[in-house]
């Protein structure tokens, strides 16, 4: 099975590289941007994820815009919020524009990497 | 204040005083008593007084014109009788001379005619000028006798006409005389005819007068000697004391006491006579008639202040009591809009910190679950198992800090949410969760008890929380250390679920039970408890739909009992706190 490409995206760097650093360790590709507008660049280049964690909160772009964007764009894409807020609201409104799921930090990374699994496995079979 | 009566104020500003305690309403019910008594009994005396008064004025001036009728006509019927004496009188002396009389057996033949026609006629004689009697007819011998210094005679001789007292006289029976003077022809001496006549004749005149049973009519002279028998004052000559001082003219009327009776009396000068005719009645007003009617206008009276005291006290109660409800009601409305709003707060503030800590917290645990990835990859070195065991800890910390804001994220996020399926054990769970750790401290244990395939409630569950967090709250704070609570859920009815929190505590009284809702109503010592949670808690199920009631005893603890519809008709979302 080919690597599965995930794009984190969060402006908590710290946060991003171990996490990416420790996805690589299992098999993963994973990249890093800090910012929303870093995200839809790095899409334009061409190089496409199959999966996005995209952080809610964020200095830019929120990740609503964000996952907006995303889905118009690259429908394909597979979205699985990440964040440290909790509003009931925000995991609704996620779903309703087309997140794969809603996880909220700190989060297992046993149960991140079985969501990113479901995920690609919804982008292949949609594909 | 409150605002219900902050409005009655602009109207009776001396009515209403601060009034937010007990002792407010009450003062309020006393002057609303108070108002409500002199409003109602006011009219009720004036009228009843007024009319009494009025009434008994009527009456009297009724009663005095009555009697004054019927002493008028009793003065002329026994005028008359008595003017047809004293004309048959003057008929004798006028027919018959002097010498004529005189003659023997001529008077004895007359007075027997008379007596035929007259039988009150006790005797007869002709007194010559000299003042002897020379001709005499009756039953005592009398014939000789000298009446030339008696005092009637005298009287008789200057006046014609004379007409005595009653008197007892020779004949030791009451009687009274009618003498009449006729001058001698061709000379300056008088010759008298004089007939005794009974008092019996006296007392027919005075029967003959047209009176009522109730009244007493009778003759007296100015002496105040009874001429006829009373009823009142006795027989014939007893005395009867108050006339005397009338000198004659108009009838007179009045009112007056005779032996603790209040009699009306009326009396008026007999013409050509020595005496006056009275009647005496009993006074209407001072009668059997007018007590048995001041009776019944008393009883009526006492009758209507029963019953307006009976509606005042109930008016008045209602007022009050509704007064009381609507400020209670007002208050706590007030009072769970900013509790909810403040609890609103706490669940936004609770949320931001919750997100704050959670992003370092995921760096903490991403950090030192790379640390534990490149160890575990790495050569063994010194210290590696004892680092490894301290990631772990810091992991482990993690996981709980995890469940902490989870658990702050979960809770705040329902704060805004509307109406929802909710499975009751899992809400009751949720909230133990929070309390379970702090009532440890105390030894505190909870017992659960949930009756299976309880159905989901569509409530809020937001505000659901606050009631059983309010509920449960109260129960640790009352069971002390080692104290047992205990929880159940089961159906209530087919349309309801009861949710029922027992706790181990002291128990309340009666007193505190029936208050235990009221806002700012707190057993708590000052400072520790606010009296606003079970007043809201109460708020909120009432809000809800449910219903909620304490039970508690004594020494045998407290066992709150909250009621939720299953389905409540309530449309979804249009309910938040």
């Amino acid at each position: 099975m080919d690597e599965i490409k995930v794009l984190i995206v969060d402006d908590e760097v710290e946060f991003t590289e171990a996490l990416a650093e420790r996805l690589e360790l299992r098999g993963f590709s994973p990249e890093t941007v800090d910012c929303g507008l870093a995200a839809l660049e790095a899409l334009d280049t061409g190089h496409l994820p199959d999966v996005v964690l995209l952080d809610l909160k964020m200095p830019d772009m929120s990740g609503f815009e964000v996952l907006v964007e995303v889905k118009r764009n690259y429908p394909s894409i597979e979205v699985i919020m990440l964040t440290g807020h909790g509003a009931a609201s925000g995991g609704m409104d996620s779903m309703e524009r087309g997140a794969f799921d809603f996880i909220m930090k700190p989060v297992d990374l046993g149960e991140l990497m079985e969501k990113i699994n479901q995920a690609y496995e919804k982008r292949i079979s949609a594909s | 204040m409150s605002n219900s009566l902050k409005k009655i104020r602009q109207f009776f500003p001396e009515f209403v005083t601060e009034a937010h305690t007990d002792g407010g309403y009450g003062r309020f019910r006393l002057m609303m008593y108070g108002a409500m008594f002199l409003i109602s009994f006011t009219p009720l005396i004036l009228a009843i007084g007024l009319n009494s008064h009025e009434h008994k004025k009527l009456l009297e001036l009724q009663e005095r014109e009555q009697l004054v009728s019927s002493i008028e006509g009793a003065q002329n019927t026994i005028e008359a009788s008595m003017h047809e004496l004293q004309a048959m009188v003057r008929f004798v002396a006028g027919e018959y001379s002097y010498d004529e009389l005189i003659k023997p057996g001529r008077v004895s033949e007359l007075f027997a005619h008379l007596k035929d026609q007259y039988p009150g006629f006790v005797d007869m004689g002709v007194i010559g000028p000299d003042g002897i009697q020379e001709e005499y007819a009756g039953p005592f011998r009398l014939e000789g006798y000298d009446y030339s210094e008696q005092d009637w005679y005298v009287k008789v001789l200057t006046r014609q006409l004379y007409i005595s007292d009653v008197f007892m006289g020779y004949r030791k029976l009451p009687h009274f005389v009618i003498a009449v003077s006729n001058k001698l022809p061709g000379r300056e001496e008088y010759w008298v005819l004089r007939l005794s006549i009974d008092s019996e004749t006296l007392q027919n005149y005075v029967s003959t007068v047209n009176t009522r049973s109730s009244q007493d009519i009778f003759l007296v002279n100015s002496q105040g000697f009874l001429q006829t028998k009373s009823n009142i004052f006795g027989d014939i000559l007893d005395i009867c004391p108050f006339f005397t001082h009338y000198k004659g003219g108009e009838a007179v009327t009045h009112y007056s006491e005779f032996k603790g009776k209040k009699y009306l009396r009326s009396y008026v000068q007999i013409k050509n006579s020595p005496w006056m005719v009275v009647i005496i009645i009993e006074g209407y007003m001072y009668g059997a008639k007018w007590s048995s009617h001041r009776f019944r206008v008393r009883m009526i009276f006492f009758g209507c202040t029963v019953l307006a005291l009976i509606v005042v006290i109930q008016l008045v109660n209602s007022i009050t009591n509704r007064l009381q409800e609507a400020d209670q009601n007002r208050n706590r409305a007030v009072i769970e809009s900013q509790y909810t709003n403040k609890f609103a707060s706490i669940g936004r503030l609770a949320a931001g910190v919750a997100h704050e800590i959670n992003n370092p917290l995921a760096i903490i645990d991403q950090k030192a679950g790379l640390v534990t990835d490149l160890m575990e990859t790495a050569e063994e070195f010194e210290h590696k198992e004892k680092l490894l065991h301290s990631i772990d800890g810091i992991l482990g910390a993690v996981q709980r800090c995890k469940v902490i804001t989870h658990r702050l994220l979960g809770f705040a996020r329902r704060m805004d949410v509307a109406f929802e399926h909710i499975d009751i054990s899992d809400l009751l769970q949720e909230v133990l969760g929070f309390l379970e750790k702090e009532a440890s401290y105390s030894r505190i244990r909870f017992e659960k008890s949930f009756a299976e395939k309880l159905p989901m409630v569509f409530s809020d569950r937001g505000q659901l929380q606050q009631v059983f967090l309010n509920i449960i709250n109260n129960a640790i704070d009352a069971v002390g250390k080692d104290g047992l609570i205990v929880l159940s859920a089961e159906f209530y009815d087919r349309e309801m679920i009861e949710i029922k929190i027992k706790d181990s505590g002291p128990g309340m009284s009666s007193e505190t039970v029936k208050r235990i809702f009221d806002p700012f109503f707190t057993t708590k010592e000052a400072g520790k408890g606010t009296g606003l949670g079970l007043s809201i808690t109460y708020g909120l199920v009432k809000k809800l739909g449910g219903e909620i009631s304490v039970k508690s005893k004594i020494g045998k603890g407290t066992a709150f009992s909250v009621r939720l519809p299953i389905n409540d008709t309530r449309k979804e979302g249009n309910f938040s706190g």
